[in-house]
């Protein structure tokens, strides 16, 4: 089971809700279990180039890793912008 | 029932109310924090208010409110077609069906594409004959991208349609949709170094049908401003007779006047904003025969810019007329153009204005 963090423009997306517990075998089916999927991916099922995926405070550099248990899953807008 | 504006930004949609003396207004939003609202409306057949939505991180989608604001759903998933080689990169437009079809509702955008959605808004799917129309191999993209930012029905006939992309130029469907035929002809494309009458790449910033009389079109245009009155299938350029400039994004029309429009030129392609150093709107009454400049109220020391979709008209009598301006200024004149109001300032860049009924 993994805990899924939300900002907070995905958590408002989400209904209001910013946490989600999901049991998936892989990082990326995961967020795909999402109600912000189609925020996070595009229609090919590509991340988004801006959206950084955190797994236990590191940046994923492979969504197809599995995904353990207690994993704590944050995303993170890149910063940039204005 | 009272009037409204309805202001997307690059930060948010904001609806400015009044009574329909339209000479006090209220502000109230932000909505849709976060994301950059390219334009809203408000559907007079349902009364459910739709948004185009882009996020620099999230991507492009639209969302629709049916309780004037207070909640918001998103569409589902909005994509083009793997088969297409294209992906969505961002919505302009969202457009009601005609009055017969309460649940048709069309969305433009980015690159050069038109979806359609049979369900109130709540999905959406790709019009195949717009992204494989046989001319896509020569529209190119202008600064905004390559933009489907027109979307027109006929009142009179619900298969007429209208669709305007920079810079690919007028396209006009007989069929509902399953067909688009361009529509260019008299329409300049001085940047092109050779042929300046393509049959299509023609950079039109606005495009409107007239609400009374269909058959008359109106373009603000990179190359003039311009009029049909044969639906479309041949333009006259009507620049010049008052008008400083022929370069400008938006257009607005008087429902009760199909010779009236509303202009707000801008130097030209170069600098873009407005000439002589002040807010001007232009109208003309004869068909653009002859333009006259409408400042009273407007800024006399402006140096303002004003987006494709950043003016629109009401179905008031007198016709009221809506301008939001990129410093984040919303003047409304609520008499055709006679005085002018500044309805909001200090709004975040306004991308557009639509006029809308509110209970």
């Amino acid at each position: 089971m993994a805990v899924i963090l939300l900002p907070s423009l995905l958590a408002r997306e989400a209904g209001g809700e910013g946490r989600f517990e999901i049991d998936a075998p892989t990082v990326r089916d995961a967020l795909r279990e999402l109600p912000v999927r189609d925020l996070l991916f595009d229609e090919r099922g590509e991340l988004r180039p801006l959206v950084n995926v955190y797994v236990n405070s590191v940046q994923a550099d492979d969504l197809e890793a599995p995904l353990e248990p207690e994993t704590e899953i944050r995303l993170v807008a890149a910063v940039a912008g204005g | 029932m009272g009037a409204a504006v309805l202001v997307g930004t690059r930060k948010g949609l904001f609806v400015l109310t009044s009574d329909e003396t339209r000479r006090n207004w209220s502000v109230e939003g932000p909505h849709l924090t976060g994301w950059e609202v390219f334009h809203a409306m408000r559907d007079p057949r349902t009364g459910v208010v739709h948004a185009a939505t882009n996020n620099w991180v999230y991507g492009a989608t639209a969302h629709r409110s049916p309780d004037l604001g207070e909640s918001w759903e998103r569409a589902e998933g909005i994509g083009l077609p793997e088969e297409s080689g294209l992906t969505w990169e961002k919505s302009w437009h969202v457009e009601p069906g005609h009055a017969d079809e309460p649940e048709t509702l069309w969305l433009g955008g980015t690159p050069g594409a038109l979806f359609r959605s049979g369900d109130g808004g709540s999905t959406w799917e790709p019009v195949q004959s717009v992204i494989e129309h046989p001319t896509r191999e020569q529209w190119n993209p202008g600064a905004g991208g390559l933009c489907c930012h027109s979307i027109q029905v006929d009142p009179s006939d619900p298969q007429r349609l209208y669709i305007a992309i920079s810079a690919a130029g007028t396209f006009r469907s007989d069929d509902g949709g399953e067909s688009w035929a361009p529509k260019n002809t008299g329409v300049a494309a001085d940047f092109f170094p050779d042929d300046n009458f393509p049959e299509v790449g023609q950079c039109v910033h606005k495009l409107l049908v007239h609400p009374a009389k269909p058959e008359r079109l109106w373009q603000q245009n990179h190359c003039g401003v311009y009029r049909s009155d044969d639906h479309g299938d041949t333009w006259e350029r009507l620049e010049g007779n008052g008008l400083p400039s022929g370069f400008g994004f938006p257009i607005a029309l008087d429902p009760a006047d199909p010779d009236a429009a509303f202009v707000v030129p801008e130097e030209g392609a170069e600098n873009r904003v407005t000439p002589g150093g002040r807010l001007g709107v232009y109208r003309t009454r004869d068909g653009g025969a002859s333009w006259e400049l409408l400042e009273n109220g407007l800024p006399q020391q402006a140096w303002q810019s004003v987006m494709r979709e950043g003016m629109s008209f009401d179905r008031l009598d007198p016709v009221g007329i809506y301008l939001g301006t990129q410093s984040g200024s919303v003047w409304i004149s609520p008499d055709a153009g006679g005085e002018w109001i500044e309805a909001a300032a200090y709004l975040p860049t306004v991308l557009s204005v639509e006029a809308a009924e509110w209970p």
